[in-house]
């Protein structure tokens, strides 16, 4: 019944990998009690629905259908729930409104892209990811990423950002987005059906990066104190 | 294919220079934010030394000004009180033989009000400079300072402490118990509406202890703190105790009234005894 999901995963065993470490930052999440802290808590959100769609998208891939909707789709969701995090995150309201805007402007250039790549929705085969929503993206993250880092450094409110979770969230998203960033928009023209271009190693870094991400993650809740977030 | 190729390893250095920037920013952040602590660490520890060498200073200079005004008292004042004393006497012998009795009468008053002001004098400049303190230590001066209050106040204070033999330490840890003891004890009679007050000194290895508890009325200390003036006496007693390393501690007792514990490292004697007062010196006094 699995046989082709085990040669799926046999034969992409870093993206598969990919896909299932998410499980590690998830149970420490539920262990350690981070979703008492509302920015893990959507980072929780993040990682129950990010399973959701890569378990999905791998049955897909596995069954030899076209599951690049299930990306396009999931951009806008995504960052929305990683810079919901930045909104607890902020003290000012300039960075908030910052953030509450972005969110809206990635939806709806998302929701456009998706139109402006795929000329024919109808066609679910030749479905073709985004050319330039993941891109927007990944620069948005990083910059929602070095803004706070600048308000980490300016307010000097954290003694020791080793044990601080939201740091190595942060590190974690930072080079998980600086690895695809480059490699975003050329991925609409290497993913399609009927590929005949292959980027070799530059394709498996952002999922090695994802699996960084992953880590960095569960460093960063297994750090989370029910105790001390009390305090 | 050729630029295929070519596409490939560009993506591939400008992914890899990308990351590269993540992971220096990662670091940059990491070592930034350490030494920025590091440097906020040393420039309050920098600050805390100054406050407590201000406030070292200004205590020095308010004891240097006690013993100079003490000095003045009974270099100046009491050697002429003395004189106007023994002038007084001899005028009396002449009086005494005149047999006039209203000048007699006179006579005696000046003579008594004389007497009465040297007494005031001896126990001003006592007062100012607690010289029983510096010749025989913290236990003989307490007593002495509970004698004079038991004398004129209609209150209860007791003293006791753990060892008989308290060691001598170092004048200014004495004197900083001292008056800390004098202005929790004036507190008390102050403010407290109390009849009682223990005294408890203790000492071991490595702390005295020092307990002044009353049976008043009880005080909130954080509360008294945050109203300017009220706060200036327990202001003072950290202040003092900062600059010896010691601690303060407030209790409200069960059975009311108010309890406070100040905490000071032992640090004995070097063996420099002060000098004691004398007519011609007038040189700074260094606690």
């Amino acid at each position: 019944m699995f046989d082709s999901h085990f040669a799926y995963i046999v034969n992409n065993p870093i993206s598969s990998i990919a896909v299932f470490v998410t499980v590690l930052p998830l149970t420490l999440t539920i262990t350690r009690k981070a979703f008492l802290d509302k920015s893990l808590r959507l980072l929780f959100c993040y990682l129950v629905s990010k399973l959701i769609i890569d378990i999905i998208m791998l049955h897909l891939a596995s069954t030899r259908t076209n599951n690049l909707i299930l990306y396009n789709l999931s951009i806008p969701l995504f960052y929305a729930l990683l810079s919901g995090m930045f909104y607890f995150q902020f003290t000012g309201k300039a960075q908030k409104g910052f953030v509450l805007t972005s969110i809206v402007g990635v939806f709806v250039f998302s929701i456009w892209d998706i139109f402006n790549s795929n000329e024919n929705l109808g066609d679910l085969n030749e479905h073709r990811l985004v050319l330039y929503a993941k891109t927007v993206e990944g620069v948005l993250m990083i910059s929602l990423i070095l803004l706070y880092f600048y308000e980490i450094i300016k307010s000097l409110q954290i003694p020791n950002l080793l044990t601080f979770p939201f740091f190595w969230v942060c590190s974690g998203l930072l080079l998980y987005y600086s690895s695809l960033i480059f490699l975003a928009p050329f991925l609409h023209y290497t993913y399609t059906w009927n590929n005949q271009t292959d980027l070799g190693i530059t394709e498996v870094i952002p999922s090695i990066f994802e699996i960084l991400c992953a880590v960095l993650f569960s460093v960063g809740i297994y750090n989370f104190s029910p105790r001390k977030y009390a305090k | 294919m050729q630029n295929s190729e070519e596409l490939k390893w560009a993506l591939l250095i400008a992914s890899l220079a990308m990351l590269a920037m993540a992971f220096c920013m990662i670091a940059f952040v990491m070592y930034y934010q350490k030494k920025r602590f590091e440097e906020e660490k040393r420039i309050n520890d920098i600050e805390k030394n100054y406050n407590r060498l201000l406030l070292d200073t200004a205590l020095n200079s308010e004891e240097t000004e006690r013993r100079r005004i003490a000095q003045d008292l009974h270099d100046d004042i009491g050697t002429m009180l003395s004189l106007t004393k023994l002038s007084l006497n001899q005028l009396s012998k002449l009086v005494a033989n005149s047999g006039d009795e209203k000048e007699e009468s006179i006579m005696k008053k000046s003579q008594s009000l004389v007497e009465e002001t040297i007494l005031h004098v001896r126990r001003i400049t006592r007062d100012l400079v607690p010289t029983t303190l510096e010749r025989f230590g913290l236990m003989e001066a307490i007593e002495e300072f509970i004698h004079k209050l038991e004398e004129d106040n209609n209150l209860v204070i007791a003293f006791q402490s753990n060892t008989e033999e308290f060691p001598r330490q170092g004048q200014k840890l004495e004197l900083t118990l001292y008056r800390i003891m004098q202005e929790l004890v004036n507190n008390a009679i102050k403010h407290a509406s109390c009849t009682k007050i223990d005294i408890v000194l203790e000492i071991d290895e490595e702390m005295i202890g020092l307990r002044v508890t009353d049976n008043g009325v009880g005080f909130d200390p954080e509360k008294i703190k945050e109203s300017n003036l009220a706060g200036l006496g327990l202001l003072g007693i950290e202040s003092r105790l900062a600059i010896v390393n010691g601690t303060v501690q407030y209790e409200q007792p069960a059975r009311g009234g108010s309890s406070a514990i100040a905490r000071i490292p032992v640090n004995p004697a070097s063996g420099n005894k002060p000098e004691p007062l004398h007519p011609f010196r007038r040189e700074r006094v260094n606690i």
